[in-house]
């Protein structure tokens, strides 16, 4: 009970403040210690835990298969690909390369087994991603309410400013896009359908002209260029709220370190 | 004995700051890494007064915590799994214990697993890094113990999958295909993997919440999940679950501590305007800027 409870704490409590203490006192050794030692410590811990993550895995799958549990004939795939790489690893090399340079040798079995097989799975599950990117951004950018709608202005722009045709959009297309955008946030405003069409139009009409006189077509401001409005939502609102949550990340860190390191936060220790 | 309370609090939370900020200037015999002096302001002064609102939370003043729907959710997704008769499945993360977000994921672990043993519904968690399962087996035990139900802690639903970040998410989409939970959490650090699995998850129609601290992953949450614990919130889960005073009064420094950032903020917004209209010209921004990598 001691060890696992009062001693757990005492390392826990003292590593944190070594660590903490790595970073302001001017101590070669001590510096040493937490850039080197430690993590090297941890990676030594963590490497005898992967002994543990393949005994459970093995274990786990072998009782699915020999108590017949249910969809245990996914565990005969998991234990067959295990045993295969160990067989090509440490067993059988099928290259001129000596057992252990063979990992890297492209003559190798093992090599095979990674390039052809494992790398093309592992693509494939990337590749998927874009599929989910377009059926998540189906679902976000669904008008629904104001803050979905803006989430679909910035983000058909963003997609705009991103791609070659972006750049060859006219100015007065982009001011045609203004115009639709103020008309669609204040559409439910005007009941009359034919007041707001003639409205609409004459307010395209009227600023494309007004563009033409003060030489838009020639020389059009920044905020009728595509390429310009992406830059400006990324480098200015993104960044913003990106830079919010990286000071309230950055708080939540502190304290929580701070309630770990004072032996206060002992969940992780299971207390 | 009042009296000498308030001196040991003025010693303490007065005098001892100033003291050792001194000593960090001063540096005698070149005692601290130089640079760093930025750095340890901020780090001790965020530290004193989360250990101010401790001690004032211990002493009995109650606090006021703004309700966090995505924490008020835990309950209700795991009594929605007991109602269903599914289980509940807890995603740590791909990150292993040297990161504070697979920490805190663990934390939420076991408050989530002491949840599902009082509700008596099956949790199941795959982990992507094996020392990562074993501090999972050992805080969902300790929960279930703690709440008298230790006959229902089955030790093979913590379980490794593998350390392939790509595999792994494979692994856990098939477990929730096949298994079709109720209730998802997701709970620690993840990369391009997140959209995989909270699509996923939305897809068998399971109710999702998401806590992690990478800003990247967060909009990919807050799409495809019904409650996510953004940026701090995550890291206050642990301290909201418990409802223990003292964690509580680290929450009301933490907030303490931004409102300082803000007011920071604020100054450096207008000296940088009265910098721009020549009124001044101090650039007091150099000054907050981190030196703590060197």
């Amino acid at each position: 009970m001691f060890i696992k409870r009062q001693l757990a704490i005492v390392v826990m409590i003292s590593m944190g403040f070594l660590a903490l203490a790595g970073q302001f006192i001017n101590s070669e050794s001590l510096r040493e210690f937490t850039d080197k030692d430690a993590p090297q410590w941890y990676m030594i811990i963590a490497g005898f835990t992967a002994f543990l993550g393949c005994l459970n895995l093995l274990q786990l799958h072998t009782t699915n298969v020999i108590r017949k549990q249910k969809n245990w004939q996914y565990s005969i795939f998991t234990l067959l690909g295990f045993l295969l790489m160990i067989f090509f690893g440490f067993i059988y090399n099928g290259s001129p390369a000596d057992l252990g340079p063979h990992l890297k040798n492209e003559y190798s079995a093992f090599y095979w087994m990674y390039n052809y097989v494992y790398l093309p799975l592992s693509s494939t599950m990337f590749a998927l991603l874009a599929f989910f990117v377009a059926s998540a951004s189906y679902r976000a950018f669904r008008i629904r309410n104001f803050e979905a709608t803006l989430l679909l202005i910035s983000g058909v722009l963003l997609m705009l400013g991103r791609v070659p045709i972006g750049a060859l959009i006219p100015w007065w297309t982009v001011i045609v896009i203004y115009i639709s955008i103020l008309f669609a946030l204040f559409a439910s405003k005007i009941k009359n359908k034919k007041v707001f069409f003639f409205s609409y139009l004459g307010v395209n009409i009227f600023i494309i002209v007004l563009g033409f006189f003060l030489n838009w077509n020639i020389n059009s401001p920044d905020f009728l260029s595509i390429p310009l409005i992406q830059e400006w939502i990324m480098a200015v609102p993104a960044t913003a709220g990106s830079r919010a949550i990286m000071i309230g990340i950055a708080l939540g860190v502190v304290a929580q370190s701070f309630r770990i390191i004072t032996g206060r936060e002992r969940s992780i220790l299971g207390d | 004995m009042k009296r000498i309370n308030i001196n040991k609090d003025f010693i303490l939370f007065f005098g001892l700051p100033v003291f050792l900020i001194l000593i960090y200037f001063i540096n005698p015999s070149q005692l601290f890494v130089t640079g760093n002096e930025t750095s340890f302001i901020a780090i001790f002064i965020s530290c004193l007064t989360f250990e101010f609102f401790i001690r004032k939370a211990k002493s009995g003043e109650n606090f006021y915590m703004r309700p966090i729907p995505a924490m008020q959710a835990m309950e209700e997704a795991v009594g929605r799994a007991t109602e269903m008769g599914s289980s509940v499945l807890f995603v740590p993360g791909i990150s292993g214990l040297d990161e504070i977000d697979t920490i805190s994921g663990v934390i939420i672990l076991g408050h989530v697993a002491g949840m599902v043993a009082e509700y008596e519904a099956d949790l199941h968690v795959p982990c992507c890094v094996p020392i990562v399962m074993e501090a999972a087996k050992e805080s969902c035990k300790e929960a279930y113990l703690k709440k008298g139900r230790p006959d229902l802690y089955n030790d093979s639903k913590i379980h490794y999958v593998t350390d392939d970040q790509f595999a792994y998410a494979a692994g856990v989409n098939g477990i929730m295909l096949r298994e079709k939970p109720a209730a998802v959490f997701y709970q620690g650090k993840f990369y391009a993997e997140s959209l995989l699995l909270a699509e996923t998850g939305s897809s068998v129609g399971a109710i999702q919440i998401a806590g992690t601290g990478s800003s990247s992953q967060i909009p990919f949450f807050v799409t495809a999940c019904d409650y996510v614990l953004i940026g701090e919130e995550f890291y206050a889960a642990s301290a909201y679950l418990s409802g223990s005073p003292e964690m509580i009064g680290s929450i009301k420094g933490q907030d303490y501590v931004k409102l300082l950032c803000i007011i920071f903020i604020g100054l450096v917004v207008l000296l940088s305007f009265f910098n721009f209209v020549n009124i001044t010209q101090l650039d007091i921004s150099s000054f907050f800027k981190i030196n703590i990598i060197n």
